[in-house]
């Protein structure tokens, strides 16, 4: 009986619409999205336009914040230093993650139990981690004031390298346990006749890695990989407990000099097109990235099987 | 095809809607006049910390007798400026509110939302003369009133460990030759000479406010708020500039003082543990090296003002920091009355007492009686002195400008100091402001 069910109820609507509910089904959704993202979008950028301090009415400028926002040497250096983010959260994280979620997906015990201890970063809020780590890495009585001949003075928030090497890593502790779910979940949808057949034709290990693993990856790793940039450019709460930006504006990336715009400068208008910046780049980027890698036709890895 | 873009359109026209009806209730909370605030009460916003026993206390007295009950809101810690700054324009604005006078004020100044207090004074001239005039003058803008101070004050001073000194045999500078000679004993002791918390940034500006105030006066940085910019380019800047530089490349402050804060205790630790002799701090520090060794912070931790420079245009007596805070008015408020008259308490006895005992420094004419029931009566003398005798009371550059140059503005500090910036650099930086 209950077999039998489905069968006859798509037997019944037929047609094109097999499996399609109505545009009703997406009001909700809908209705929030634009409540919650395009409403305060709209609003974003008409406020870009207008000088506006919270206090008395915005005052329409013209483009007057957007030709600032040319000239602002700040803005241009935070696109390089967010890009600079993005990239080396990117080469980081994605072997790291793919190597650890791999060997996670085994069923073996000890790999079940460390694993789960390997998540805990996942559990933690970013800003718990952030004051963790900043007080981890104090100069004078944290992990660099035991290790002069590794860190030196211990100078790590004071130069642009290091403060970006412990953003980075930062970011690489929180964010790495979460892609190696992703990771594990797609190794092990691998079917295991892909790597009996790879061993009948000879392939080691190390050969069935590149060869099956990798290739059977793909749609994760732009999944995984499109999280990453989002992540990375908006990216805000490690800047602000880690470095404030700083030492002067070398770490002071797009979302966290749109925050210092709005709400330490308490110039809305500048912060709404820094906002409206960052909302098209983000976009572009994600539609890149699709665009590029084929996401968008769907095409199944496994094909053929 | 056909039916999904005509939904589409609907869609859109259903968010346009929406958008325009939030559009008119901004609107409509936007007007308040005194005809729409509550009735029969007035609210006094404070920010939430340890003070607010005192505040309790006096507002109590005060419902006692008026007819007009006064509510305290208490608003917690560090987003108090910008929570402020949302509420201030519109239907929930307190009638009087919490603020570090000078900048902090001077936008609201500006859009027309804050009452003179002439008015109060001229009914009440005590309003004025009970508070030292250095304090009291914080909160004058444009040459008008607009606060009265409402808490304690906090001088910036040259703190130091006593033991280290003792041991080195330096006693505390009072001249800037001498603080350059213990530097470089210090130095060679391998003793990190001053302690800086520069990761916060306003930690090192208070080095660029007393250098300044004592090569170039208080005249220049007065100059500079109120629009000249020229000032910054002047022969008594760079040479203030060239002072601060020497002290750096002396080694006063070690090398990694850009990964230090004194906000997660790290530098009050190097002082209080001896890894360094000095650090130039509020006079807050007490209570943070009290909370922390009560031992350290009674027999060990030694305070002086900021050393003279000889041939600079400032008097060694002019202090910096935080003269106090404010309590403003705004101009909307249903019953100002009412508003003098809780303002009025802010010189009695009571409040005086009440602020002693839990370690605050009044700056009334009063406070002089009852200095010896503070905590550490010494220690409540000294600041009490330093800030009665001060020629000029410096309010924190970064609290004196408006909050549009504040990150800017402690950006170039640090940059001057890690070397980032040049002197020409720092110069530029400070006129773009």
């Amino acid at each position: 009986m209950t077999t039998l069910a489905p069968r006859k109820r798509s037997a019944r609507s037929g047609g094109p619409s097999v499996g399609r509910p109505g545009a009703v089904w997406a009001v909700p959704a809908t209705i929030f999205f634009a409540l919650f993202a395009l409403v305060p979008l709209i609003f974003v950028g008409v406020l870009s336009f207008t000088s506006w301090s919270g206090l008395a009415d915005p005052v329409f400028v013209g483009f007057d914040n957007w030709v600032k926002l040319i000239a602002d040497p700040i803005l241009t250096k935070s696109f390089g230093l967010t890009g600079l983010f993005v990239i080396l959260g990117l080469i980081t994280q994605t072997p790291l993650s793919i190597l650890l979620g791999v060997w996670a997906a085994g069923h073996q015990k000890n790999r079940a139990v460390l694993s789960a201890i390997y998540f805990v970063p996942l559990l933690l809020s970013s800003a718990a981690i952030s004051i963790l780590w900043r007080a981890l890495l104090d100069p004078n009585f944290g992990i660099p004031g035991q290790l002069p001949w590794l860190f030196g003075d211990g100078n790590l928030f004071g130069k642009q390298a290091s403060a970006i090497a412990v953003l980075t890593f930062v970011s690489m502790w929180q964010f790495t346990p979460f892609h190696t779910l992703i990771y594990q979940g797609a190794a092990r949808a691998i079917p295991p006749v892909l790597y009996q057949a790879a061993q009948i034709d000879g392939a080691g290990t190390v050969r069935q890695f590149f060869s099956v693993t990798l290739p059977q990856l793909r749609n994760s790793i732009i999944t995984s990989g499109i999280l990453m940039v989002v992540g990375g450019l908006t990216t805000f709460d490690t800047v602000l407990i880690l470095t404030n930006g700083g030492p002067g504006t070398d770490t002071t990336i797009t979302a966290f000099y749109m925050y210092q715009k709005a709400f330490r400068a308490f110039d809305f208008g500048q912060a709404s097109a820094i906002a409206v910046v960052l909302v098209v780049i983000a976009t572009a980027i994600s539609l890149l990235v699709v665009r590029l890698s084929g996401y968008d036709k769907m095409q199944s890895a496994q094909e053929g099987i | 095809m056909n039916t999904h873009s005509r939904w589409l359109t609907r869609s859109l026209a259903g968010a346009a809607v929406i958008a325009v009806g939030l559009a008119m209730a901004g609107c409509s909370t936007g007007s308040s006049g005194a005809s729409s605030r509550p009735e029969n009460v007035i609210h006094v916003a404070v920010y939430g910390d340890a003070t607010n026993k005192v505040e309790e206390q006096i507002v109590a007295t005060f419902n006692k007798t008026s007819d007009v009950k006064v509510i305290l809101d208490k608003i917690p810690g560090a987003d108090y400026q910008q929570k402020l700054q949302t509420i201030i324009s519109t239907k929930a604005a307190p009638d009087v509110f919490f603020n570090w006078g000078g900048g902090s004020i001077q936008d609201f100044v500006k859009a027309g939302l804050l009452l003179p207090l002439d008015d109060f004074i001229a009914e009440d001239p005590g309003l004025k003369d009970n508070f030292l005039p250095a304090v009291f003058n914080t909160a004058v803008i444009d040459g008008k009133p607009y606060g009265v101070p409402m808490r304690g004050t906090q001088p910036v001073m040259l703190f130091n460990n006593k033991t280290v000194l003792a041991a080195n045999n330096i006693t505390p500078p009072t001249t800037w030759e001498e603080l350059l000679a213990d530097v470089k004993i210090l130095k060679a002791k391998g003793i990190t000479p001053i302690a800086l918390g520069g990761a916060d940034q306003w930690t090192t500006l208070m080095w660029y406010e007393y250098i300044y105030d004592r090569v170039a006066g208080p005249g220049l940085f007065e100059k500079a708020i109120s629009g000249d910019k020229s000032v910054w380019d002047s022969a008594a800047s760079k040479k203030a500039l060239g002072y601060i530089k020497d002290l750096i490349d002396a080694g006063a402050f070690g090398t990694n003082f850009d990964s230090v804060k004194f906000t997660d205790g790290g530098s009050p630790t190097l002082l209080r543990t001896g890894r360094a002799a000095f650090e130039l701090m509020g006079s807050w520090n007490y209570s943070t090296q009290q909370s922390a060794d009560p031992d350290f912070a009674a027999k060990d931790l030694g305070y002086t003002a900021f050393p003279a420079i000889s041939g600079g245009e400032g008097d060694a007596g002019n202090v910096v920091g935080n003269p106090n805070n404010f309590y403003s008015v705004i101009k909307a408020t249903r019953y100002p009355d009412t508003a003098r008259d809780f303002l009025k308490l802010m010189y009695s006895d009571e409040f005086v007492k009440a602020s002693m005992a839990i370690g605050n420094l009044p700056t009334t004419t009063n406070t002089e009686q009852f200095l010896d029931t503070a905590a550490d009566p010494a220690y409540a003398t000294f600041q009490f002195d330093l800030v009665k005798a001060a020629p000029s009371f410096q309010l924190s550059w970064d609290q004196a400008y408006p909050p549009a140059a504040g990150t800017p503005l402690k950006t170039a500090v640090q940059q001057f100091f890690n070397g980032q910036l040049d002197e020409a650099g720092f110069i530029q930086a400070m006129q773009a402001l």
